[in-house]
């Protein structure tokens, strides 16, 4: 299966993401570009309060307002319509507000600032209650509840496992080492914010234009709304705009969406509702904070001999896919180096703080920076270097682990190699300077985290050479278009702009299960290979009879069809789609797939093989700690990836770089500050995202171990940039100054309280 | 955003006139990093905005030779000052505060007047100002006066400008030989930041280059306006100038200040961060004197 990167013609190339061009010079429609004609402006109005009930509301006055179309409250939602796995969230709430994000009113009126001027003029009376903000005191037994009908804070969620026997080997170990980390709650950050568009059409069936990472699930969704509405047997189309950024906020379908579904239906107009930025911030999720305690040991010889984690969760107020993201912790917690015994238990905790989602990584980050940091601790108790702590426990190719995932390729050897080479280069040690390094596993084949893992392609050709492939797949900025595209190139000898990748409509598009867990190269890409393969054989069948040769001998490159050696066999393909065409009997080039990946739900214990394969790497960090302000300056980085096969290098080092900045964000700035539930930095001045100007020197070296399931050898690597980045600078921290901090983000004043409290 | 009309003056006075006109709803606009920001949040809603960048003597940046005042127009941009080599090389203090200020963009339009207007306790510009005794020249209706700068602050967001009257320009009066002066602004990242602790120093040394002849210690976001640390610059003037007595400075300006927690930064901190670095500029102060004596 493994070629040489030589040996490929488009495959392995840096092109520049196709629709650069487009996103540069401003051409690219997003959600906030569409106008439909007659379109009214929704806009929503949050509480006023973390929690209270709402006595009374009066809407006379903004519905009075001139220019306004409708106004809707939670009497106005049916009570069936609730959102989320977990079916706790109306879109609209009716008595009683749980967080500050909390929808309380929606209007559509014909400009946006006259709907923001009526919910101005919406009065509402609440009565305040007594809020719970910190996860650990909401499981306590006279806690306040969230919600009164639940017995207890805690969600009924089974994320439990124990394989092999914990107690047993915590007694035979050597050395044993314990400790509390803790993550907060950082954002995605779109540079699009969120917005949706809904109309409805004469016969009542429904389009949605919106930005999402799950078309085919939204639709699904929509549906559920409309069927809840009483419209049954219609249609539902979601159309994705350009999207400007994903990274998981966009797996769930949310509250304006269904509002603007809502306020269209009752005024039989278009409706728009699209954030500004400080809705952006306030109105959608953060990844979930994590108080960890983790226990990890090993022998005398540094072997490790278990991991013993138990989590908590800060839900927030409702429930979203946030809430079983210690399902994907289960994979660095079970399967992170080779660890035979492995207890993990994980509790979600309702809280009235903003309701928390998937992010980047998916849990992986939080889990990995417990238990990363608490390995480095682990080798020095132990007497071992971290670097050869890591390499005695490494993952290894062709191994089970104790879930049940069946590691087939597996380059972290290698790249524990490459950081170390690049980590004890350079000059000796100075003060305040240190360096740190941290692993991965992720899942690089997809996850069969729902009944279907699949994506479906359509493609079909013209007479003139050019491919347009309907894929399920979603491009949301990091590159799956291009990815389709150089796949479908390479197939059958074309160039990358002779694809157009269309992927943004479920009346074109076949299913796919969503844009998550870095499965579009993967999935989508080996989609999209499936359907060429089927064209390409249908081309080879054609020629063979055109040729005189078995259709296995035809070959393509550089737009030509082609048997090597004899120049008289060869055509260019256009002219051949043509002669195809225009024939007795003619006949169009067209193919459809649907590509499944060949891995696992969970089973019992959670056992299963989850990902066709999976992603490895190693992040190393050097810093500068200044030990009298606490300032963490980030001298180099190096992130190492066994990436399969780099289908287009220049967007995956974009994918590494983007993660590893996301990451160093969550490391050492970022944080949505919540006091006593409500956001008090809604804006880019108080929410310190990394700007270019802090932007460090990050080096890629990628790995191909060609793994034999991905299209080419390909694996995922969307997440794995963000998910060791904050241990490996934490890890990084202790090497230059002495000091672990356990609790993200690692701020200077954390740093230097440590300092003095070590100091005296 | 409300819509409003723009007006773009050529004269001090003609600026005035126009806002003599339409009274209460006007209000006067420099580089609009401030004002533009406001009017979008609705926090203002100005009918006009009365631009001063089309004034030309305020967007002026001279140094009299003969005098050795610097005269800086209120509407010279944040980045003429940073790209300006007689800054650099002669007010390093005003070249690290405002080659700091938000973002590259940010800079290219932002003016140094409007910053000290703005009046946050934050403002980057202000620290350097004050420190170099800058006076502040205003004009109003009734024609022309100054101001220290220090004495322009009242509270955040409020100046001591009367209704109408502009800021013109800030001189700066000729600086002793032997002197030294930096800024340092602390925050968590590299740009758009808003410092967490702003400190800027000062020193002028006699012929001995070791007794300190001037001090200024002046903190932004260490109390409600920017502030001079005048306990710590006492302790300096009349002694020899070593890390020691630095030390013992910072010291008494992190005591003298008042600052506060806020959800950008713990006050235990901030003082922390006035202790170290009042002691680091004012090294980097008696670093600069040595180099160019």
């Amino acid at each position: 299966m493994s070629k040489n990167n030589s040996e490929f013609s488009v495959v392995g190339k840096r092109i520049p993401k196709l629709d650069a061009a487009q996103k540069a010079m401003g051409r690219a429609e997003y959600i906030q570009d569409i106008k439909i004609p007659g379109m009214l402006y929704g806009k929503i109005l949050y509480s006023k309060y973390a929690s209270a009930k709402i006595i009374k509301i009066d809407i006379s006055k903004a519905m009075a307002l001139p220019g306004v179309h409708v106004v809707l409250t939670g009497e106005d939602v049916p009570k069936k319509m609730k959102m989320g796995f977990y079916k706790d969230n109306p879109p609209i709430k009716k008595d009683k507000v749980c967080s500050f994000r909390d929808e309380v009113a929606a209007v559509a009126a014909i400009s946006p600032e006259i709907a923001k001027k009526a919910l101005d003029l919406i009065e509402i009376e609440y009565e305040e209650q007594i809020g719970i903000f910190d996860p650990e005191k909401a499981m306590e037994k006279d806690a306040p509840l969230v919600h009164e009908h639940t017995k207890s804070n805690v969600l009924k969620l089974p994320w439990n496992i124990h394989y092999g026997d914990v107690e047993k080997a915590e007694k035979e170990s050597a050395f044993v080492v314990e400790d509390r980390f803790t993550t907060t709650g950082v954002t995605h950050c779109c540079m699009g914010t969120s917005g949706a568009l809904a109309l409805f059409d004469a016969t009542e069936n429904l389009t949605v234009y919106t930005n999402t990472q799950i078309p085919s699930l939204a639709q699904k969704d929509f549906l559920e709304t409309l069927k809840i509405l009483g419209l049954e047997n219609k249609r539902v189309r979601v159309i994705k705009p350009i999207i400007g950024g994903g990274f998981g906020s966009k797996l769930d379908t949310y509250a304006y969406e269904h509002i603007a579904i809502l306020l269209a239906y009752k005024c039989r107009k278009p409706v728009k509702i699209v954030f500004d930025r400080v809705e952006e911030f306030k109105a959608t999720s953060t990844r979930q904070p994590t108080v960890t305690y983790i226990r990890q040991g090993c022998d005398k010889n540094g072997k490790l001999t278990f991991r013993d984690i138990r989590m908590i969760l800060d839900n927030g107020a409702y429930t979203s896919w946030g809430a079983t993201t210690p399902t994907v912790m289960m994979m660095p917690i079970s399967s992170l180096y080779r660890v035979k015994n492995i207890r993990y238990n994980a509790k979600c905790v309702y809280t009235n703080n903003t309701y928390s989602q998937a992010m980047r990584g998916y849990g992986n980050p939080q889990a990995t920076f417990a238990i990363e940091s608490n390995i480095d601790m682990l080798a020095e108790k132990a007497g071992i270097d971290p670097i050869e702590f890591r390499r005695i426990n490494q993952n290894v190719p062709n191994e089970t682990t104790p879930q049940g995932f069946k590691i087939t390729t597996c380059g972290l050897a290698e790249c524990i190699n490459e950081v170390e080479k690049e980590l004890k280069s350079g000059i000796a040690k100075e003060k305040g300077v240190g360096v740190g390094m941290a692993s991965l596993i992720h899942v690089g084949g997809g996850a069969r985290i729902y009944k279907s893992d699949g994506c479906g392609a359509i493609l079909k050709m013209d007479d003139y050479g050019k491919v347009d492939i309907f894929t399920g797949g979603t491009d949301m900025g990091q590159g799956m278009d291009n990815i389709t595209a150089q796949i479908v190139a390479e197939e059958l000898g074309l160039l990358a702009e002779d694809i157009n990748v269309v992927h943004s409509d479920t009346d074109i598009c076949p299913w796919d299960v969503g844009a998550h867990a870095s499965r579009s190269t993967f999935v989508a890409g080996n989609a999209a290979l499936g359907a060429a393969k089927k064209v390409k054989q249908k081309i080879q069948e054609f020629a063979s009879k055109l040729f005189d040769v078995p259709a296995e001998e035809i070959k393509f490159k550089n737009k030509l069809v082609f048997v090597p050696g004899d120049q008289e066999k060869s055509m260019p393909i256009d002219k051949l789609l043509r002669k195809a065409h225009f024939s007795k009997n003619g006949t169009m080039l067209m193919a459809d797939y649907f590509y499944d990946p060949d891995n696992e739900s969970f089973g019992k214990d959670f056992k299963c093989n989850l990902s066709a394969t999976y992603t490895f790497g190693v992040h190393g960090v050097k810093v500068n700690v200044d030990e009298e302000t606490g300032k963490v300056e980030v001298l180099d980085y190096i992130a190492a990836h066994d990436v399969g096969q780099a289908i287009n290098p220049l967007l995956l080092e974009g994918q590494v770089y983007g993660g590893v900045l996301m990451g160093l964000g969550y490391a050492l700035t970022e944080e949505v500050v919540q006091k006593n539930g409500e956001n008090m930095n809604a804006n880019f001045r108080d929410y310190k995202l990394f700007t270019a100007k802090d932007a460090v020197n990050i080096k890629a070296p990628v790995f191909e171990t060609a793994d034999e399931a991905g299209p080419f050898g390909a694996k995922g690597i969307g997440e794995p940039g963000c998910v060791p980045t904050a241990p490996a600078v934490a890890n990084a921290i202790y090497d230059a100054v002495g000091v672990r901090i356990k609790d993200l983000p690692i701020t200077p004043e954390k740093v230097l309280a440590a300092l003095k409290e070590k100091n005296g | 955003m409300k819509a409003f009309k723009y007006l773009s003056p050529t004269t001090v006075e003609e600026a005035i006139a126009f806002h003599d006109q339409h009274s209460e709803t006007a209000k006067y606009i420099g580089g609009g990093t401030d004002v533009i920001v406001k009017v979008k949040e609705g926090w203002l809603e100005p009918d006009y905005l009365i631009s001063l960048k089309k004034i030309g003597e305020m967007s002026e940046l001279h140094k009299n030779d003969a005098t050795g005042e610097l005269s800086i127009g209120a509407m010279v941009t944040h980045a003429t000052l940073e790209k300006s080599l007689m800054i650099q090389n002669e007010y390093p203090i005003i070249y690290d505060a405002v080659s700091n200020i938000g973002s590259l963009q940010v800079r290219n339009v932002g003016t140094i007047g409007g910053n000290l207007i703005n009046a946050v306790p934050s403002a980057d510009g202000a620290i350097p100002l004050i420190a170099l005794d800058g006076i502040a020249l205003l004009h109003g209706p009734d024609g022309e006066r100054s101001c220290e700068v220090k004495d322009l602050f009242i509270a955040p967001y409020k100046t001591i400008l009367k209704p109408r009257e502009i800021l013109k320009k800030i001189t700066i009066p000729p600086q002793a030989p032997h002197t030294g002066s930096a800024y340092i602004k602390f925050g968590r990242r590299a740009a758009m930041e808003l410092p967490l602790i702003g400190i800027g120093v000062l020193l002028s040394l006699g012929d001995d280059l070791q007794t300190c002849t001037r001090a200024r210690i002046c903190l932004g976001v260490a109390a409600p306006t920017p502030m001079r640390a005048f306990n710590a610059e006492n302790l300096l003037v009349g002694k020899k100038i070593d890390k020691k007595i630095l030390i013992e400075a910072g010291k008494i300006a992190a005591n003298e200040s008042k600052v506060r927690d806020s959800v950008r930064g713990k006050a235990w901190h901030r003082k922390e961060m006035i202790r170290v670095q009042v002691r680091r500029m004012g090294l980097k102060c008696l670093e600069i004197i040595k180099n160019n004596s």
